[in-house]
């Protein structure tokens, strides 16, 4: 092929920036656009990993090379399917690849699940991480909330649920939430997981790190012992547990977590509001039981939303393959389902990437201009990196001495500041 | 002297400071290859090149799993390393205080056990600060080279 090869990747999270780091790679004169709805990049790194968590988004400074040094262009601020049409960006590039990831929380499909004190996962996490496109207000919790699911981001809700503010020193937490959560926050925590211990999917890290929250007491209903061969991270989870049960809360225990294991909930219950949780032991025939609670989160994973993914039909989880059709892909959590850690995305890209070179000598041969191709109006939109910088910057700017930054949970009030219109978007908002 | 990087990754960040410090490397006129420890067999290594290794941590202070097999084929296979050269880069995060950058102090240890010997201090990456990765590897690597010159 003689035009420079094009590619769009959609979603500028791990699955986006690692794929873009293999083409790249193995394709140093083609040119990359990787486009995200929002403002900033890096996806769930940035509002999904929890904000006491920095260590984890320290994996920003390897992705923000591909915009720095690699030649890879950022293109913030475009949806597909609201301001260019997948059809458009496969017109415009000749490669594209989804990494849209997922982001519908899976429903449990119990009874009660609409009741109006049971909150998703993906919710909580997204406000305490100021994600810009989720509706703020903060939920009411009561005095004890059931988090159903064993997984680490129901790790990560509990952990955020039962720390002090004083906790969120270094993180970049949103103040107004962590504020408002702060005037009632919970007391007793019930962590409801289907497996048992042995095989729950949560790292026995994230369970020792609630060990040095303090003022909270942990106790288990459910044996803890595991047997002595089981695989190593079964024995240190069993381990972890084991010391929390011992860890002492000090003079003043603010909050009760009980943590069961091989439980599943059969209903939520309450007359018009959450009452209490039935669960039934999933291994064994002990009778079922029903835990009071005034709220419920559901933590048990991400999934296709089972619509239409923008004229390509229902979506589902594949592990065979990254290829759709002739010149599109997709990779990370929108090809295999919400599993895995950041890292697990790097090692699906760069199998998705060989195929995708192993395809090249396959494409349609005509010259396609990429992102130079896409319609006036639709690059104006679009933030590049030199704008999200601007916006990083306003971001540290803003933070106060305990944070590390503070991120603006409005997506308009983050493009007026990427395209540097600031004072034009604030006058506008107080003419409203 | 050739110059051989090996790097054991997880999220990539070893990968890119085997990157980087090979591209200081080339550009010092050295000779220099790159490899991942997950296609590195242990029957490569000699005697004429200066091995540079980096590799992260995981678990509880346990290798990469891309630097699992070269591990066990080292603790099963035993090889005598006597006179192969090699310097150690860890990268770990300071988050996780009791078993900090222990992939690599325990890549270190087995190769010394084997009879390699290092050059240098270990040096050490922190996920937690955000520097960038490849910075530190260039610069703790200019230290290494100074030294092996001076007892030259
Ligand atoms: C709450 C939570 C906490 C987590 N914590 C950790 C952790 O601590 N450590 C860890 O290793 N892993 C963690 N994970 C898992 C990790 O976040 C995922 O493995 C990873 O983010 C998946 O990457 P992805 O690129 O496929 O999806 P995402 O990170 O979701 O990226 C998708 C991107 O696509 C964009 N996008 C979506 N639709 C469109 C569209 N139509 N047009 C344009 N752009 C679009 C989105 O805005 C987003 O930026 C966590 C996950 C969650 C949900
Ligand atoms: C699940 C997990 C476990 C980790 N365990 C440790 C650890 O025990 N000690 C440590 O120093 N770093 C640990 N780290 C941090 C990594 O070693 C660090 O982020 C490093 O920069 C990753 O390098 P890589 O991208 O080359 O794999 C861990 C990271 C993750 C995600």
């Amino acid at each position: 092929m003689d035009a420079p090869l094009s590619i769009a990747v959609i979603g500028s999270g791990p699955s986006g920036c690692y794929i873009a780091q293999s083409l790249r790679k193995a394709l140093p004169q083609s040119e990359i656009t990787i486009y995200d709805r929002l403002a900033s990049p890096f996806g769930l790194v940035r509002y999904g990993v929890a904000a006491d968590h920095q260590s984890t988004k320290s994996i920003q400074a390897q992705f923000s090379r591909l915009f720095e040094r690699e030649n890879v262009r950022f293109a913030g601020n475009i949806e597909v399917g609201r301001d260019i049409s997948l059809a458009q960006l496969r017109s415009t590039h000749h490669i594209v690849v989804l990494a849209a990831g997922l982001s519908a929380d899976r429903a449990m499909e119990v009874p009660g699940e609409g009741l109006p004190e049971v909150y998703r996962a993906g919710r909580l996490t997204r406000l305490f991480n100021a994600h810009p496109l989720e509706p703020t207000g903060v939920p009411t919790f009561g005095k004890s909330v059931a988090i159903i699911g064993g997984g680490n981001v129901s790790i990560d809700v509990l952990r955020l649920l039962i720390k002090q503010p004083e906790d969120f020193a270094n993180s970049d937490i949103d103040d107004a939430m962590l504020a408002e959560y702060g005037q009632a926050p919970v007391s007793r925590v019930d962590l409801i997981c289907r497996s048992t211990i042995a095989n729950a999917p949560s790292d026995p890290v994230m369970l020792a790190e609630l060990g040095r929250i303090r003022g909270v007491r942990f106790s288990c209903s459910d044996p803890i012992e595991v047997a002595e061969d089981a695989p190593r991270t079964a024995l240190a989870r069993a381990k972890a547990i084991g010391e929390l049960l011992e860890v002492d809360p000090g003079p003043e225990t603010r909050a009760e977590v009980v943590l069961h294991f091989g439980w599943a909930p059969v209903s939520i219950n309450g007359d018009g509001h959450v009452r209490d949780v039935e669960l039934r032991s999933v291994n064994d025939d002990r009778t079922n039981q029903r835990l009071g609670a005034d709220s419920v989160v559901t933590a048990i994973g991400f999934d296709f939303d089972g619509g239409d993914w923008h004229g390509l039909g229902a979506l589902k989880a594949d592990s065979e393959t990254g290829v759709l059709d002739q010149g599109l892909y997709r990779t990370g959590w929108i090809k295999r389902g919400s599993r895995g850690t950041i890292a697990e995305n790097r090692s699906c890209a760069k199998t998705v990437a060989d195929e995708i070179i192993a395809d090249l000598d396959s494409l349609e041969q005509q010259s396609k201009p990429g992102y130079a191709g896409l319609p006036e109006e639709v690059r104006a939109l679009a933030v590049d990196y030199a704008a999200w910088k601007r916006v990083d910057c306003a971001e540290k700017e803003a933070a106060s001495e305990a944070r590390t930054r503070r991120k603006f949970p409005s997506h308009e009030q983050m493009v007026a500041i990427a395209h540097n219109k600031l004072v034009e978007s604030s006058a506008a908002q107080r003419g409203n | 002297m050739k110059i051989q990087v090996l790097f054991g990754t997880e999220s990539g960040n070893a990968e890119i400071a085997a990157e980087d410090l090979a591209e200081s490397i080339r550009n010092d006129n050295q000779e220099v290859e790159v490899h991942d420890l997950s296609s590195f067999s242990i029957a490569e290594l000699q005697h004429d090149s200066l091995y540079v290794f980096l590799c992260s941590t995981y678990g509880e202070g346990e290798l990469p799993n891309t630097a699992l097999p070269f591990y066990a084929d080292l603790s099963v296979v035993r090889p005598d390393l006597s006179g192969v050269r090699y310097a150690m880069f860890g990268l770990g995060d300071t988050f996780y205080k009791d078993t900090y950058g222990q992939g690599a102090t325990k890549l270190d240890d087995k190769l010394t056990e084997l009879g390699a010997q290092r050059t240098g201090e270990i040096g050490r990456y922190d996920a937690s600060s955000w520097e960038p990765v490849g910075e530190g590897a260039v610069v703790w690597f200019a230290g290494v080279l100074e030294g092996v010159s001076a007892t030259r």
